[in-house]
């Protein structure tokens, strides 16, 4: 009778606690639900146009990529000195029939425009339905005169890594008419509805009635008496959530037990690894990237957080013989104990991180409340990777050994300590199926650029993190009844 | 209660345990994966009613330890099915749960916890736990500090704490100095006679005249015989 009522108490907080979140969510979201701002990359400037004259005109034609153009910026130089007169841009929609309409007129002053700079043009109204159309930019001054003007650069290819790659699909700049080798240096930038927020509050109804029809389902069969898989694993946790307390307690007071600073290494282990990684990495190697400190701690917690849980994850099962050969109790409570106890020491090592943020005044918006959503996928991504990792070293001894390897190269593929610009484009897909790659990403965005990121990046961490457990889950419960005859 | 049906149980010996991927990958080129098969239980069956007390005998290697492992949910057996109603404290080894970084405190909840009880009822019981290993102060030591005879007693007094619905004893269990032992004997009589459902495994034939309702004789894995105590006693002295 009581766990009756504890059930629909439960439900009820459940569907409470979905509708609480859902609108928080939609405002933490915010704009970034909606729509998705697009860059065009340029192309590397390496040659310039030369002084832009009275008597010269810039054409480059261009296609948008986005449903709104907002605004867009071209590579200038000075010469190194301070130029007079004013640049005329003149951005034109152009028709299939050749026909060309003026959609925004530019004028600026040359003595503005910073040498070796970008030029950062912003439309007074964002263009609608740009998207597929071809536009022209018409580049003219009137009243310049030689050594008292600017000049723009153009280039054939783009920058992918350390290479420069020829750009494949480019159209020519003109100037006077004459086609150059190469497109001017345009950076297009545009911003493109997303779906998902524009059918958010139905997608949040949809789901809401689906959870509530659950709901209701577990309800009604334990009324009748019978399991279903959703009652079974709340049964399980009700019924082993002591065990797996004193499990986690056991595993945290015994870690640091006869050490002096106790508790305070959880602290200080990811400060001091940052530390030196940050020594390394910005005297060392120069690194540009922006507040690098809270860049290289969120990866270096997330990754600690992951290789620990794995590293100890392994010989959870064969550390655990003694017991798992004498009393029952269901072989997946050691993995994912274990999995839980890192889970704790990530939560004290976000302390630190914390701490880094105040200091290099980061500013702290709430989009770092969607933090949560990264740290449980990457949970329960570790607890899939450990219940195969655990299952595989009780047959194979040697996976530890090839684990350690494994582990090092993971963490060389992961962008922790370096930009992930610098990984050549063409090997981007291969890079972009790390699981661990795509939630420091998520961390990443929610903390030091304070927005939500696309709801592409949700499903994908979503995917990882679902994939691996039902995948680890599956793997663990084919093999557990034989675990008893090798360990 | 527990009903047994046509339980098997089969192990693969192989001749040298393969312990590494290279071995496992060597042997499977050279075809030589071969396993021995060894059947510890050969279609066994036998239901136990509530509230019984069943003896099982039989020879060392008979199969009584893969029985009771089977039934406790340790080993899945390789044929036929077990299906069991209530909860088990399986007393097969003690202390095994044992941190012994932890102090004797945290070792009773932790040992507990593994054996199944709640936290309500380690609450409740712990002062009785403690008074029964006779431990005093030291409960709050580490337990690596403890001599050999104090973990016993300790472990003892978790384990025997609970009234479980089914009970399954390995041997009589009596540790520590005389009067422990005798104490420790008394408490097991009592847990065996107070109602619940027991299996109890011993080479002690006196013992299972005493306790037992029925009794079970293993031989090589096969049910050689199954009745009343004194029937199957008399014909396994022989």
């Amino acid at each position: 009778m009581k766990i009756k009522w504890n059930l629909q108490k439960g439900c009820l907080a459940t569907l409470a606690a979905y509708i609480v979140l859902a609108a928080f969510f939609y405002w933490i979201g915010g704009e970034q639900l909606r729509t998705r701002v697009d860059i065009d990359e340029s192309i590397s400037p390496s040659a310039s146009v030369g002084e832009i004259l009275s008597d010269t005109v810039l054409e480059q034609p261009f296609y948008a990529h986005c449903d709104r153009l907002t605004d867009f910026s071209v590579f200038a130089g000075t010469f190194g000195r301070s130029n007079g007169g004013i640049l005329s841009v003149d951005l034109y929609v152009q028709d299939p029939q050749g026909g060309k309409e003026l959609a925004e007129h530019f004028s600026v002053d040359m003595a503005q425009i910073q040498d070796s700079d970008w030029l950062n043009l912003r439309l007074t109204q964002p263009l609608e339905n740009a998207i597929g159309r071809s536009f022209l930019l018409e580049i003219s001054s009137k009243d310049s005169s030689l050594g008292n003007a600017v000049t723009l650069y153009y280039g054939s290819s783009i920058a992918a890594g350390r290479v420069e790659v020829k750009s494949a699909d480019w159209i020519p700049l003109r100037i006077n008419g004459q086609p150059l080798e190469g497109t001017l240096c345009l950076e297009v930038t545009g911003v493109t509805d997303l779906w998902f927020g524009h059918y958010y509050w139905y997608i949040f109804t949809g789901l809401g009635v689906l959870l509530a029809l659950y709901c209701w389902r577990l309800c009604l069969l334990q009324k009748k008496g019978k399991v279903c898989l959703g009652l079974k694993l709340l049964a399980a946790f009700s019924r082993y959530r002591f065990l797996i307390h004193q499990l986690v307690s056991r595993d945290f007071k015994t870690k640091y037990k006869r050490s002096v600073l106790g508790v305070l290494w959880s602290f200080l282990n990811p400060l001091l690894t940052m530390l030196v990684q940050y020594v390394v990495f910005s005297t060392i190697f120069k690194s540009d990237i922006p507040n690098f400190p809270v860049y290289l701690l969120t990866g270096i917690v997330l990754f600690n957080f992951f290789s620990e849980a794995c590293g100890m994850g392994i010989t959870s099962i064969l550390g655990n013989a003694s017991l798992i050969t004498k009393v029952y109790v269901p072989k997946y409570i050691y993995p994912v104990t274990r999995v839980i106890s890192s889970g704790i020491n990530l939560l004290l090592s976000l302390l630190p991180l914390l701490l880094v943020i105040l200091f290099t005044h980061t500013p702290v918006r709430p989009a770092i409340l969607l933090l949560p959503f990264s740290l449980a996928c990457l949970l329960c991504f570790c607890i899939g990777m450990v219940l195969i990792l655990s299952s595989l070293m009780v047959f194979f001894r040697d996976t530890q050994f090839l684990w350690n390897v494994l582990s090092m190269i993971w963490l060389y593929v992961t962008p922790i300590f370096y930009p992930e610009i610098i990984i050549p484009a063409q090997f981007m897909t291969i890079y972009k199926m790390n699981p661990m790659y795509h939630f420091i990403r998520f961390a990443r965005t929610v903390v030091i650029d304070g927005i939500s990121p696309e709801p592409k990046a949700y499903l994908i961490c979503l995917i990882f993190a679902v994939g691996g457990l039902v995948i680890g889950g599956l793997v663990f419960r084919k093999v557990q009844d034989k675990f008893v005859l090798f360990i | 209660m527990i009903e047994v049906k046509n339980v098997s149980m089969c192990f693969h010996m192989s001749p040298d345990r393969i312990q590494s991927l290279k071995e496992y990958l060597v042997t499977l080129a050279k075809r030589k994966l071969k396993y021995k098969e060894f059947w510890a239980l050969e279609n066994v069956s036998f239901s136990v009613r509530p509230g019984e007390v069943l003896g099982i005998i039989g020879r060392n290697g008979a199969g009584k330890s893969t029985v009771l492992k089977v039934i406790s949910g340790i080993l899945k057996p390789t044929e036929g099915s077990v299906s069991v109603r209530g909860n088990i404290v399986p007393m097969l080894e003690l202390g095994s749960g044992f941190d012994f970084d932890l102090t004797g405190r945290e070792n009773v909840y932790l040992n507990g916890a593994i054996l199944g009880y709640s936290q309500r009822f380690l609450d409740e019981k712990y002062d009785e736990i403690v008074d029964f290993s006779e431990l005093g102060e030291f409960i709050g030591m580490p337990i690596r500090n403890y001599s050999s005879g104090m973990m016993m007693r300790l472990a003892f007094s978790i384990a025997t704490v609970v009234n479980p619905e089914i009970l399954i004893v390995d041997e009589i269990l009596a540790v520590g100095d005389e009067a422990f032992q005798r104490k420790s004997r008394k408490r097991m009589l009592e847990l065996m006679s107070g109602g619940t459902t027991v299996l109890f495994v011993s080479h002690d034939l006196e013992q299972i005249r005493q306790m037992c309702d029925r009794v079970l004789w293993l031989d090589h894995g096969q049910v050689k015989m199954i009745g009343e105590t004194k029937e199957v006693c008399d014909a396994y002295q022989i």
